[in-house]
């Protein structure tokens, strides 16, 4: 593992070890302890990348890339959003007791997943991050969350098997599961493990066809939950180790192109079907779990390519992803709080009364279509560039198509739940506590900051990759 | 080959009992005692590094894992009320397979242990966590630290009532 950065899994660990202690004093004391063990993460690797003095020596003191950097960054940034989200958002009958050292455990896997340097350290990190969010889906005592936890458990874990069996394959061919040695030699064996490990992650990320856990999850989890796990934990499970093999693929030279043309063609599966089914959907959070299907798969195809723009993009629209996706779940747990349900037929006009949740939703949502200056407009690009150099003509121009098919079905989200008349029952809806809209506003300025100041995000990457 | 048959008919005997056995608690200290005897049986063998997970694992996570879900099922729930005649047949048949595999397996591994990746590397126990599998250590306090907020949360409104 990275032993500079160990700090960042470490402590939020013992703060979840913590917890529990201070919660028996008061129930306040955890809910500060986790937000501040978050935010001091967070300013201090923003620190890291600010700093003048690591920008002027072009970050050479330090043995990480700027991948990991950038993923710290986002886990901590949805941890801290979701957090202090969760403060202020009382609902029903939540164990909250459990939430908060369960999600400082999973920041804590999240993190250590992304330092480990070989597959089976990824792989346990990968298995505590799978446990977590199972007791974070059936956090509510509700019948819809323990069903979708024993879906998540259920579906996912031939995942497990699969990644199981692709490392055993690996350590027999090479000897070695350390990312550097292990992809070193183009052999059969080694080609059937990496399908075996790339199938896993796949199923982790849910991606098409192996999609069938992620929007009964999403649906049935409570409403921060399914946030978190949107935001960044099926971006870390699955999605992380998928860009991680496609930049180490390129050791293998030609042969690399066995695993990632089927790859290409996953990925662009994906965001086409996810697309088409978002446009069906009838309820706000099944449509964004849909949304997210298809946004997986952009990030894939750009991957895929193999293409350091490509992979640029790829990383970064999962951070963009992170964000916008982030606040428009947050959007629609304000949303189920406060009209009560999540259903688009229900809802309508909510505009008047939540002007500042419909408005950051617009921003969100722009940002996913790719609209400029945006940041996703920025990683888009670059996926579809990478697309029409290095794949397939078609690819890039279905990716296209498809980013304006986004556009459409969350237009008409944004039409159906907030403009037009607000219905008789949802004229005294009020607005969300200025707290609960701190996270979603904070995302909104990093979608609008990033995608202004674009040029400083790309030397960033161009200096540390 | 006295002490590698003597460890496997440890590991039967305890195995059976974690089955048979009425109360969940025997059946969870039962499963620790052949995962031991396993792991003991790896070293005998020359794989240091299967045995250490097995013992690590096993032996340590899983039942500290299973004790504490058991310390919160209710006490009349613990004994099984149902008949067990059924089961009379399971020692039989692990009888059976474990003479078999005492005839015909046991000397095949025996013909392998000198069979090592790298046999001029042994590192002692302690070395293998420190210097190999430092990172696997973090990995299993944070799996053990997930699986008891795990229980804590899943068992919630069953301790509370």
């Amino acid at each position: 593992m990275t032993t500079e950065l160990l700090s960042y899994s470490i402590i939020p660990l013992l703060a979840a070890l913590a917890i529990p202690f201070f919660g028996r004093r008061s129930f306040k004391l955890t809910e500060i302890l986790s937000n501040v063990t978050l935010l001091a993460g967070l300013g201090n690797l923003m620190f890291i990348i600010f700093n003048p003095s690591n920008k002027l020596h072009n970050y050479e003191t330090f043995s990480f890339d700027g991948f990991t950097i950038l993923m710290l960054f986002t886990i901590y940034l949805v941890a801290l959003s979701i957090v202090f989200f969760s403060t202020f958002f009382k609902v029903g009958d939540f164990n909250k007791n459990a939430f908060y050292p369960l999600i400082m455990i999973s920041v804590s896997a999240m993190s250590s997943m992304v330092l480990s340097v070989d597959f089976f350290s990824l792989y346990i990190f990968m298995e505590a991050l799978a446990v977590t969010s199972f007791a974070l889906i059936a956090c509510e005592e509700k019948k819809s969350g323990i069903e979708a936890a024993i879906k998540y458990l259920l579906l996912t874990f031939p995942a497990s098997a699969l990644i199981l069996i692709g490392l055993a394959i690996m350590l027999f061919a090479n000897g070695s599961l350390y990312f550097d040695i292990s992809m070193q030699n183009a052999s059969p064996a080694v080609f059937s493990a990496l399908a075996f490990i790339v199938l896993g992650f796949a199923i982790k990320a849910g991606l098409f066809p192996f999609h069938f856990w992620t929007p009964d999850a999403y649906q049935g989890a409570p409403a921060t939950v399914s946030a978190y796990l949107a935001g960044i934990v099926t971006k870390v499970s699955g999605m992380y180790a998928i860009i991680k093999i496609c930049t180490l693929l390129k050791v293998m030279g030609p042969a690399s192109f066995k695993i990632s043309s089927p790859l290409m063609l996953i990925g662009v599966a994906t965001l086409i079907f996810g697309s088409i089914a978002a446009l069906a959907q009838k309820d706000f959070k099944r449509m964004l779990a849909f949304s997210s299907i298809s946004q997986m798969g952009y990030i894939v195809a750009g991957a895929a390519t193999l293409n350091p723009i490509g992979i640029l993009g790829a990383i970064l629209h999962l951070f963009n992803h992170a964000t916008f996706k982030t606040s428009l779940f947050l959007n629609s747990a304000a949303i189920e709080k406060s009209a009560g349900t999540t259903n688009m037929k229900k809802l309508s006009g909510l505009e008047k009364n939540m002007p500042v949740t419909s408005w950051t939703s617009v921003i969100a949502i722009f940002s996913t279509a790719g609209l400029p200056p945006l940041s996703g407009f920025w990683s888009k690009l670059l996926i579809i560039l990478a697309l029409w150099v290095a794949a397939p003509k078609p690819y890039a121009i279905l990716a296209l198509i498809f980013s304006i098919v986004t556009l459409a079905y969350f237009m008409l989200l944004q039409k159906n739940v907030f403009f037009g008349k607000p219905k008789e029952e949802l004229k005294e809806v009020k607005e969300a506590s200025v707290y609960m809209l701190i996270p979603v506003i904070v995302m909104c300025l990093i979608i609008v900051v990033s995608g202004i100041f674009f040029p400083f995000v790309f030397e960033f990457f161009e200096k540390t990759l | 080959m006295t002490y590698n048959l003597f460890i496997y008919l440890i590991i039967t005997i305890v195995a059976i009992t974690a089955v048979m056995a009425r109360k969940m608690l025997i059946s969870a200290i039962m499963l620790a005692v052949a995962s031991i005897a396993l792991s003991l049986l790896m070293f005998k063998f020359s794989a240091p590094w299967a045995a250490l997970f097995e013992l690590s694992v096993c032996a340590g996570l899983i039942t500290v894992l299973f004790i504490s879900a058991v310390s919160l099922v209710k006490k009349e729930d613990m004994a099984l009320k149902e008949s067990r005649a059924k089961f009379t047949i399971l020692p039989l048949i692990s009888g059976a397979v474990f003479i078999f595999m005492a005839i015909f397996l046991m000397p095949y591994f025996e013909s392998l242990s000198g069979f090592t990746r790298n046999p001029e590397i042994q590192p002692k126990v302690g070395e293998i966590i420190w210097k190999f599998r430092s990172a696997d250590l973090l990995g299993q306090i944070t799996i053990l630290a997930a699986a008891v907020f795990v229980v804590k949360s899943v068992f919630y409104k069953r301790s509370e009532q």
